[in-house]
Formats: structure tokens, C-alpha cells, sequence
């Protein structure tokens, strides 16, 4: 089995307050640390999983500008054999543009696969979506919130997908087939910085995604980046931490859950 | 013709309530809406648009995405191209749209929270609702997923059911087939049931810190939850999620302790009595919908809490 899994360098945000620049036009994201997206890792793991057990062999790629060569040697770290770099400087949002580019790269490039693994989404855009148009555009199967492989045989999967409230559904998709990884499906291995460090010896493609570019167009345009509304919120609570403590046991006796 | 095609999400004989967000955009657009469902018994939803569509298909082959992509293509033979196609904010309806909107190339937003009239725009959420974007679709046809809970005061309910137009000739993918559902493990916890949660966020920063929070959920007498990361790191067992994908909750008060408040856990503890949240970023979400609010870091605050609740 030949996988590859599409993998993006992505902002961490979380714990990071974030600031709109000129009246709406770009989010400054230029003291924010970047990392590998969530969902990628997790598909990244279950790729290397599965290959361990059928055989065969995972390459990783990822679209953006030089320094997601990072998220190549992880995937390399990790188990990956290989990775391919989709150089751009261009952010793209568009989940379509993004599809666009990756099917133009794997027609013209020829890469052989048996499935394509991506993950859910990505924890900057959170579209959801490239892999969803890139399967149609391949004309190949499609599964997303996948959160457990069964099996994986030669011209079949079988996986489970999540759905809500802890309901799943088990379905059977033909391979080749793009598969969109859910996180919690696996607990992606640990690497070292000395484990990243072995993986930049390992050979990592660049191709310029201006090659790739054919047919491609835009098909949504951001007018403008806004802060959420505000909803009234919380009353905060100030003062010493021992202040705030006496504070919230009077909140818990007074709602009556706590003695 | 210009009308909105809402591809209704129906599972196990159920109309989802979150069909309602996607009809109440619809007519916040003020289209004319039909109402794509499969045939079965789903009650008196034929209100809720102008045109029911029923398609002749099982239910697991409705929600099948290549499936899918077929029957909208019947739709757009029979009554000309929609001006907007319409999801549900879900598993099914993130995969759906996306396969739909690649087979037939057609633009393509999800998590839609908002629409501005004015401006034509949608509202999207990006870095987990501390910034949105404005979209804007170009010329044609476009497709939304709209996000649970944010349109449905919108929908309206008609006097009277919708015409009902059918559509056969519906053929099985080949690619792809459902086999069964399978029920979550039952659990001898069901937080579902607790009036007092206490629960866990990523900010913790690691598992080692969770004997520590079981310690003051004991001194509190409060049951340990955990939001969608602390799960999916298996900090915290399955049965413990609180969230769209795991349990929905309203206890008496939910203590939300380094959780940031992603759309999809607020959506599972929103209609708690109260919510108390502690968290570092006093940007994060959860302070929109928390009661009472602390900025500082949670693991500190754990353990002055710990040291007084057992003093008494």
C-alpha cells in the first residue's frame, strides 16, 4: 500500500490573543508560533499505522512556503519514507484552490497512491473541506470524520465514521479512496528533536506550486476579518487567588451543588 | 427560478433539529426554499419549506456523499440550478457539501454562524471563533454549511405542508456503502446525570495534572468532565466528553476549567444553570457564555481550591 498524507504548518492560536490589522484586511499572526495542525498528526498516524501493518509505504506532502519543510520531517520522524513540499507564499483559503492544486500536482507528478489520507480540517480555516473536493475531483470515494480503520485490504476499507453525540457508522469505501482523519482516532507517537533532526537527512521534494496552477481560480473572497461579537459575558472575578477561590465556593453553596 | 435547495439531514427516522438553522437561513435570504429529504416517516417537516423533494433512496444512501452528488444533480435537470445550496453544520453535512460543491464545482463555504445583508456577506469562524471572516461567494450557484444553532429563530412554519415532487431513478454508489451503526460503550458514569461538573481543558497542558483535578472534583463533590483534546489525548475516558460529538450537558453548574470553548463544546454545556470558566486567555470564547469568570492560570487555581474546599 502506498499512502500519502497531506499535511499543513499551521498557526497556534490557541493560547494566543490575536489582532485584526487595517481595518479588517489580514490577522497578524507574526509573533504566533506555528506548528503541525491537529487533525494532520493524527493522520499522519494512522497512515504510518496502517502501512505497518499492510506494507508498503507513507509520503507525506504539504502546500505553503519553505518553512513547513517542518511538517515533513515530523511526518518523516514519525514513519513517513518521504515528503513533498507544494512550495507557495500565497496563503490560500479557498478549500477549492487548495484541491485544485493538489489534483493538478498528482496528475502531472503521477504519484502512486492506493489512498490519500488528509486530515478533518485544519485549526486556522476550519473548512473542512479539501478533502471532500479533491476526492470528487479525482472522481474517487470519499469518507471524512473517519475515527477508526477495521480494515484495509487491497481494493477495500472498511472504517468507522463519527457522527454526534457518540454515534458512529461502520461503511465500506473502495479503494483508492480519499479518507479525512478525525482527531482522537489514534495517540499520534511521541518524536524528538533529535528524531526531527535524523529526519532532514531523508530526501524532501520541492516543487513550485506555480506548475500546478492550471484552471485554478478563486471561488469565495474574504471582504473583511472581524472579532467575534460579544454576548454580554462573564462577570469576572478579581482580586488574590485565595480571594477569588472564597468567592467561587460562595458561587457553588449559593447554587446549591456544594456544602 | 431563483429558490434555495436545503438538503435536509435525517438519521434513524429522525428530522435533526439542526435542519431548522439551514431553513431559517434560507428564508433569511429570502428564497423561495425546497426541501430535499429521502423517503420515510419524518413527521410534519413538510411545513418547514415551499417544496418538499422527496428522492427515492434508503436513508444511509441519501447521507452517502456520491449518492448525494447524484441526486442534486437530478434536482438541477428537473428545476433548473439553485441559487444556494444548503447543509447542516455536522459529520454528514461537512462531507456532503464538500463532495457536492467539487463534483459540480461550485463555491463553497462552511461553518456559516452569520449573513450580513447589507454587505452580501457570511459570516465564518477562523482560529476557533476568536476571529471571523466576511465571505463572499462569486457568480452562481454556492453552497453553505450553516452552524448548529444559529439560524433557526429564522425558520418558519407554514399553515400548511409544501408540495411534495419526487424524484426516482436514484442509483447505489458502487465506491462507497453503509454497513451499521455502533453505539457508543456504556459507561457507569453518565455525566449527562451530574448536577455538578467540573471540567477539563487542553490548557492543563498534560495528563499528569488530572489525578490533581480528580482530587478537587472529590473535595468539590463534583463529577469530571473533559472538552473534545482532553479526550482525544486520552486523558479522560470517551464517556467523559462533553460536546457535540460526545454528551450534551445541563447540570446546576458547570465549572469549566482551562477550556477555551470551541463552538462544538459550547454547543454541549451552553444550557447549563451556571458556568463558571477559568482560563489564561481572557480573549477565549467560553467568557461569552460563562456566568462568572476567572483570567488566571487553572492549575494554580486548582490547587488554592483544592487546599481550601479541605480545610472546610
Amino acid at each position: 500500500m502506498n499512502l500519502l498524507v497531506f499535511a499543513k504548518r499551521v498557526p497556534a492560536t490557541q493560547e494566543e490573543e490575536l489582532r485584526i490589522l487595517g481595518d479588517g484586511a489580514a490577522v497578524d499572526l507574526s509573533r504566533v508560533p506555528f506548528k503541525v495542525n491537529d487533525w494532520d498528526a493524527y493522520a499522519i498516524e494512522e497512515a504510518v499505522k496502517t502501512v505497518e501493518k499492510t506494507g508498503g509505504a507513507v509520503t507525506a506532502v504539504s502546500i505553503g512556503d519553505a518553512e513547513s519543510d517542518e511538517v515533513l520531517r515530523r511526518a518523516i520522524a514519525m514513519g513517513a519514507k518521504d515528503g513533498s513540499l507544494i512550495e507557495t507564499e500565497q496563503v490560500v483559503h479557498d478549500p477549492h484552490s487548495r484541491a485544485g492544486l493538489i489534483c493538478n500536482f498528482l496528475k502531472k507528478e503521477a504519484l502512486p497512491y492506493d489512498a490519500i489520507f488528509t486530515g478533518v480540517q485544519s485549526e486556522d480555516d476550519q473548512f473542512a473541506a479539501v478533502g471532500g473536493i479533491l476526492a470528487a475531483k479525482l472522481g474517487l470515494p470519499y469518507a471524512s470524520m473517519v475515527i477508526g480503520i477495521d480494515a484495509f485490504e487491497a481494493d477495500h476499507a472498511v472504517v468507522r465514521r463519527e457522527l454526534e453525540g457518540g454515534l458512529q457508522e461502520r461503511i465500506k469505501v473502495a479503494l483508492p479512496a480519499v479518507l479525512s482523519i478525525q482527531s482522537g482516532i489514534n495517540e499520534p507517537r511521541y518524536v524528538s528533536i533529535m528524531g526531527v533532526r535524523k529526519a532532514s537527512k531523508v530526501e524532501r521534494k520541492v516543487f513550485k506550486a506555480a506548475a500546478y496552477g492550471d484552471g485554478l481560480k478563486g471561488m469565495i473572497d474574504v471582504v473583511k476579518w472581524v472579532y467575534p461579537q460579544k454576548k454580554g459575558g462573564a462577570a469576572m472575578l478579581q482580586g488574590d487567588l485565595d480571594d477569588i477561590c472564597k468567592d467561587l465556593l460562595g458561587i457553588l453553596k449559593e447554587k446549591g451543588v456544594y456544602q | 427560478m431563483s429558490f434555495a435547495l436545503v438538503v435536509s439531514e435525517v438519521r434513524r427516522g429522525l428530522f435533526e433539529e439542526r435542519n431548522l438553522d439551514a431553513l431559517g437561513l434560507a428564508r433569511l435570504l429570502g428564497k423561495e426554499t425546497l426541501l430535499l429529504m429521502p423517503e420515510g416517516p419524518y413527521g410534519s417537516c413538510g411545513k418547514l419549506a415551499d417544496v418538499i423533494i422527496t428522492a427515492k433512496v434508503e436513508e444511509t444512501d441519501f447521507l452517502n456523499p456520491l449518492v448525494m452528488a447524484q441526486i442534486v444533480r437530478k434536482v438541477i435537470e428537473a428545476k433548473g440550478k439553485p441559487d444556494v445550496v444548503l447543509f447542516t453544520g455536522s459529520s454528514s453535512g461537512v462531507e456532503l457539501s464538500s463532495y457536492l460543491a467539487g463534483s459540480l464545482d461550485l463555491p463553497l463555504i462552511t461553518d456559516v454562524s452569520g449573513f450580513d445583508a447589507e454587505k452580501g456577506v457570511f459570516l465564518k469562524s477562523y482560529y476557533a471563533d476568536k476571529i471571523f471572516g466576511e465571505f463572499k461567494p462569486k457568480e452562481g450557484t454556492f453552497v453553505l454549511t450553516v452552524r448548529s444553532g444559529s439560524f433557526k429563530e429564522h425558520a418558519r412554519t407554514a399553515a400548511s405542508a409544501g408540495a411534495v415532487e419526487v424524484l426516482e431513478g436514484i442509483a447505489p454508489a458502487p465506491g462507497r456503502s453503509f454497513i451499521e451503526y455502533v453505539e457508543e460503550e456504556k459507561s457507569e458514569i453518565d455525566i449527562a446525570k451530574a448536577d455538578f461538573l467540573l471540567s477539563v481543558g487542553r490548557g492543563i497542558g498534560s495528563k499528569d495534572e488530572i489525578p490533581a483535578y480528580l482530587e478537587l472534583a472529590d473535595a468539590l463533590r463534583a463529577v469530571l468532565s473533559g472538552s473534545r483534546p482532553v479526550i482525544d489525548k486520552m486523558w479522560l475516558p470517551k464517556p467523559r466528553q462533553v460536546g457535540t460529538s460526545g454528551k450534551t450537558v445541563k447540570p446546576k453548574v458547570y465549572f469549566a476549567m482551562a477550556i477555551s470553548g470551541a463552538f462544538q463544546h459550547i454547543a454541549g454545556m451552553k444550557d447549563s444553570d451556571c458556568i463558571i470558566a477559568v482560563n489564561k486567555d481572557p480573549e477565549a470564547p467560553i467568557f461569552q457564555y460563562a456566568h462568572f469568570g476567572v483570567v488566571c492560570d487553572a492549575n494554580k487555581l486548582r490547587d488554592k481550591m483544592k487546599d481550601i474546599a479541605k480545610k472546610g
